[in-house]
């Protein structure tokens, strides 16, 4: 390449980005291409003004070359991938406000296009606020604790593909491991627990602690069930495989088990033992205040909408449509599966009350775990008798 | 008599498939409430309809006030007290104050009232930014829109009434509590004449004292009085006493 | 091996290590007002409760011996924001009684309504209450809601929301209002359909009622030794109401059960304590039907209020009433002035939540809020 010339568009031509070396996707991804072409827009206007300045530099070429286009657009992708996690988060947020509003008659947020602005509002409220340790925890691990819960979420939440061309990682074991970061948060509230000095604290982690073990089983034996049925853990695969037919339908008791564990592991009511507000004030976060705390809630929203998409690509055909398969616009296809199983949760969570741990326990061991393994069988048989 | 409840209930909570009926219930209640609207009101832009009689802070009617102080003896947080202020004539006269800060919005100076200045009114937005700004004055007490719904009538029945078979409701019946002189306690100092607010006692002459100088006793003018008890509670010799109706 | 833990195990016991103290308040969510609950819990369970109350103590009977008869009616509204309506019935009852009058039959109708519209808006509260304490913000709504038309209902009688200052010594503040009567009607039959809603949201439930049954269970006995009353008392199966078995008032000629579970095993759980309160709503609603319509037969120009005394004869005077929460009772001994020498009120609370070391003995902290709910906490009535 020469780099005689001095027009702008000559430094932002738009290269296919497959056609570079270094790009880390085999595959078309949409945020890919769009952070690609933002770097393209970007870096060239920077190449190009420096260009205009000190004509022939090395500093234009060296910012448009294949190597560092690809790391500018993976850091922009970033950026993209999590902003729209989080848009969908505040979006869920709202309308769980909106429906629960409804739901007990009164009418929710109001102010900001129909109240979606006050849930950014609340979230810069507490940003605002004074950043409080308190005087006898385990400082570090209390502020870690936080980060690493956070940081948790907010990776399982990006990992979820939207779409065939919407993904962070193709991996064959795509369900397994957005499932093994799932469950890795709540070790991280069992330690925040003990480490806040605080009896409510502690008692909430260990709830927590024993939230998970029971609910992780039976959701792991429908995750397996799904993958057995599909012949794959990769999420392309099962999506792929519910063109005809959802998986919810073989599979309906897994579908009422995973949707409540699904809700016990994000720990929202009614399963929010750990953090019980007329037991246990406010459980595990009891001690944090301010930015940490709107960033734990961040992150079990976060968790939530995990949850909901993980429903909807294991249960109700991700982003195809039975027999349509692939729309243009998949990835809104699947974002609104996911928020009509928000939907239901949020209906659960108006219409019921908190149960109670050693209810908790006793549904996860004797109901949810006998039901995921009678399903299992269900789907063997399926399987030996040829449905799939 | 049957019991509406406890007939029905508790049921075999396995029949209502544990969750079921609540959840449909909810959901319900989600589908009416998107059509028609929730019963919440928006407060600052809609406002909730009170009747006539709501019991906000009070209010006073100026022309009607004799500055009895009946009010200022009622209350019961000790928020109303009685300062002087110009009447449209310029004459000093005492009228009420009212701390709203204090109130506890009872409505016994409205309902003691003798003459119904004092009023109830449905005013209840009342911060402000100073505790200053809370003591009402007389002519900050107005109301404008006053109508005769709030003006609180006490409508006694006398017992002698009822027991004569005649249980008729008279309105400020407090009135027929006259005050009455012990002649031999009192001195004659006048204090009692000073003090009403109705001009209703008169100071008689009654012949003379031993050493010659004029006995005086106070006179009341029954149709004037209210039986507001400012001259009880001014008789330094105790000579003065209502004399309760029943 | 078992040998060598032995040591061990007791110095446990003598430390006290294998126990906590978890202390509830005064500023927690659970607690309905400003009250502690230490609790002392055994993993998840509670082995022991020490209810600390006086947070909210201002000197409520002091303050009366300063004022004059009239002036107090006031002062007792503010004893219990809830049952406000009771409370100064309960006041004027026993004045009445001191003075040895006899109020006008209207009167005592219409107070019987009051009562009864107080006795449910109370209900309802405690309903709300009790939906939060279980986690369901719905229930909550739902019962404030039912409530707000109950609180409408006040305000047309007398004009107040909650602090109502409505009845008076010989009678009651004022008539009712024009259409009053009929407002009243129409609200009962809304409340009778929209209560359902509530019960299907909670007794329809398995979580609800699971988190409910077989905890916490009262005897008949412990019943009458800790002085327990109201609901509570009547879900453990004693037979007793003061409207109906010392009646006030006229309570004797309107026509109403007195909800009792457990009649024949005389033991109660959490739940019977809740059904109790639920039944009584629907029964408040027949006693306000049946007042209403004599109130009607009574016709419009009846007199209502009776003109007393100021000054009360000297001697003492008790008098006690159904409080949506138990048994109150005031005792007055007056000394022949306006003003009363000395007024002694009893508070059902103050007694009821005494009864919280036995009721959340064995309980799952998860359960007590849930135990403790069905107390209905007023701490304006309880501190005083």
């Amino acid at each position: 390449m020469s780099y005689e010339y001095t027009s702008i568009r000559d430094f932002i031509d738009f290269p296919d980005p497959y056609d570079n070396p270094f790009t880390p996707f085999l595959t078309s991804n949409l945020p890919y291409d769009l952070s690609y072409g933002l770097w393209q827009i970007i870096g060239g206007t920077i190449a190009w003004l420096i260009n205009v300045i000190v004509p022939g530099n090395g500093v234009s070429k060296w910012l448009l070359c294949d190597e560092v286009s690809v790391v500018f657009a993976l850091a922009i992708f970033m950026l993209v991938t999590f902003i729209v996690a989080f848009v969908v988060v505040l979006l869920n947020l709202w309308m769980e406000r909106k429906v629960l509003g409804r739901l007990m008659d009164r009418r929710g947020t109001m102010i900001g296009l129909k109240g979606f602005l006050q849930c950014v509002a609340d979230g810069l409220k507490t940003f605002m606020k004074e950043n409080t340790i308190p005087s006898k925890v385990d400082k570090m691990t209390y502020i870690w604790c936080v980060s690493l819960i956070v940081g948790l979420s907010c990776f399982v939440a990006v990992m979820v593909p939207l779409s065939q061309r919407w993904y962070v990682v193709n991996y064959d074991t795509g369900l397994l491991i957005i499932m093994a970061f799932y469950a890795l948060a709540p070790f991280f509230i069992l330690v925040s627990g003990w480490a806040q000095n605080n009896k409510y604290s502690l008692i909430g982690g260990l709830r927590a602690a024993e939230l998970m073990i029971s609910y992780e089983v039976p959701m792991l034996i429908i995750i397996a069930t799904t993958s057995l049925l599909v012949g794959s853990f990769n999420i392309g695969d099962i999506v792929n495989a519910q063109d005809e037919i959802w998986l919810i339908i073989p599979e309906f008791l897994g579908f009422i088990v995973f949707f409540f564990c699904a809700i016990a592991e994000c720990e929202r009511p009614p399963f929010d033992i750990a953090e019980a507000e007329t037991e246990l004030v406010e459980g595990w976060q009891t001690e944090y205040a301010g930015m940490k705390w709107g960033l734990i809630m961040l992150g079990d929203y976060l968790r939530g909408s995990v949850s909901c998409g993980m429903v909807a690509i294991m249960f109700l055909g991700g982003w195809t449509i039975p027999f349509i398969g692939e729309t243009p616009i998949p990835e809104i296809i699947f974002l609104i599966k996911a928020w009509f199983v928000f939907f239901l949760m949020i209906l659960v969570r108006g219409a019921i009350a908190r149960v109670r741990p050693d209810q908790i326990l006793n549904l996860g061991w004797k109901v949810f775990m006998p039901l995921a393994v009678f399903n299992l069988a269900i789907a063997v048989l399926l399987k030996i008798g040829g449905f799939y | 008599m049957a019991m509406k409840y406890l007939d029905k209930y508790p049921k075999n909570l396995a029949k209502s498939l544990w969750i079921m009926k609540p959840v449909v219930t909810a959901f319900k209640l989600f589908c009416k409430t998107v059509v028609h609207r929730p019963v919440t009101i928006l407060y600052p832009y809609e406002k909730e309809w009170i009747p006539e009689n709501y019991r906000g802070r009070p209010g006073l009617r100026f022309d009607r006030c004799v500055g009895c102080g009946m009010c200022a003896r009622m209350c019961v947080t000790q928020a109303i007290k009685l300062i002087e202020v110009e009447d449209d004539n310029g004459n000093k006269v005492m009228r009420p104050q009212v701390n709203v800060g204090r109130c506890a919005f009872c409505g016994y100076c409205a309902e003691y009232c003798p003459v119904d200045a004092m009023t109830v009114t449905p005013e209840y937005e009342l911060a402000e930014y100073t505790r200053y700004d809370l003591l009402y004055g007389p002519r900050r007490l107005h109301y404008e829109n006053t109508t005769p719904g709030m003006e609180v009538k006490l409508e006694v029945t006398l017992p002698s009434d009822i027991a004569n078979g005649n249980p008729e409701r008279r309105v400020h019946i407090f009135d027929v509590d006259k005050p009455e002189l012990t002649d031999s306690k009192c001195i004659g100092c006048k204090k009692c004449s000073k003090v009403c607010p109705v001009s209703a006692i008169t100071m008689v002459e009654k012949g003379v004292n031993d050493k010659g100088r004029p006995i005086v006793r106070p006179e009341f003018d029954n149709s004037k009085c209210i039986s507001c008890k400012n001259c009880v509670d001014a008789c330094p010799k105790s000579a003065l006493e209502i004399k309760e109706v029943l | 091996m078992a040998d060598s833990l032995v040591p061990v195990l007791e110095a446990q016991e003598k430390m006290d290590t294998d126990k906590m103290w978890v202390i509830w308040g005064p500023q927690h969510p659970f607690s309905h007002g400003l009250w502690t609950l230490k609790l002392k819990i055994d993993g998840e369970f509670c082995v022991d409760a020490d209810p600390i109350v006086g947070y909210l103590h201002r000197g409520w009977e002091k303050e009366t011996e300063n004022r004059d008869y009239a002036r107090i009616i006031p002062m007792t509204d503010r004893l219990c924001y809830c049952a406000s309506m009771t409370y100064s019935h309960l006041y004027c009852m026993t004045v009445e009684k001191a003075l040895g009058i006899d109020i006008p039959e209207k009167a005592k109708y219409i107070r019987i309504v009051a009562d009864e519209v107080c006795r449910i808006q109370s209900h309802l509260m405690w309903l709300a209450a009790v939906g939060t304490d279980m986690g369901n913000l719905t229930v909550f709504l739902w019962a404030m809601r039912e409530r707000e038309y109950f609180l409408d209902l006040n305000v047309k009688l007398c004009g107040a929301r909650m602090t109502t200052n409505y009845p008076r010594i010989g009678g009651v503040r004022n008539d009712i209002t024009d259409l009053f009567d009929r407002d009243i009607l129409r609200t009962v039959d809304r409340f009778e359909k929209a209560m359902w809603d509530i019960i299907y949201l909670i007794d329809d439930s398995s979580v609800f009622v699971s988190r409910m049954r077989k905890i916490s269970y009262l005897t008949r006995e412990q019943c009458a030794n800790m002085g327990l009353t109201g609901p509570a008392m009547r879900g453990c199966g004693v037979d007793f109401d003061i409207r109906r078995d010392d009646p006030y008032d006229n309570y004797d000629k309107v026509d109403f059960e007195v909800p009792v579970l457990n009649k024949e095993t005389k033991v109660g759980d959490t739940y019977d304590r809740y059904m109790i309160r639920i039944e009584e709503m629907f029964q408040s609603c027949d006693i306000i039907r049946q007042a209403v319509q004599k109130i009607r037969a009574i016709g419009k120009n009846a007199p209502y209020r009776i003109k007393t005394p100021t000054k009360v004869p000297a001697g003492t005077t008790f008098g006690r009433l159904e409080d949506p929460r138990g048994e109150s009772i005031m005792y007055l001994a007056s000394d022949g002035t306006d003003k009363p020498y000395r007024l002694k009120v009893r508070s059902p609370i103050f007694t009821n939540v005494s009864c919280s070391k036995v009721m959340c003995e064995g309980v799952r902290i998860a359960d007590v809020p849930a135990v403790l709910a069905q107390i209905d906490m007023c701490l304006g009535e309880t501190d005083r």
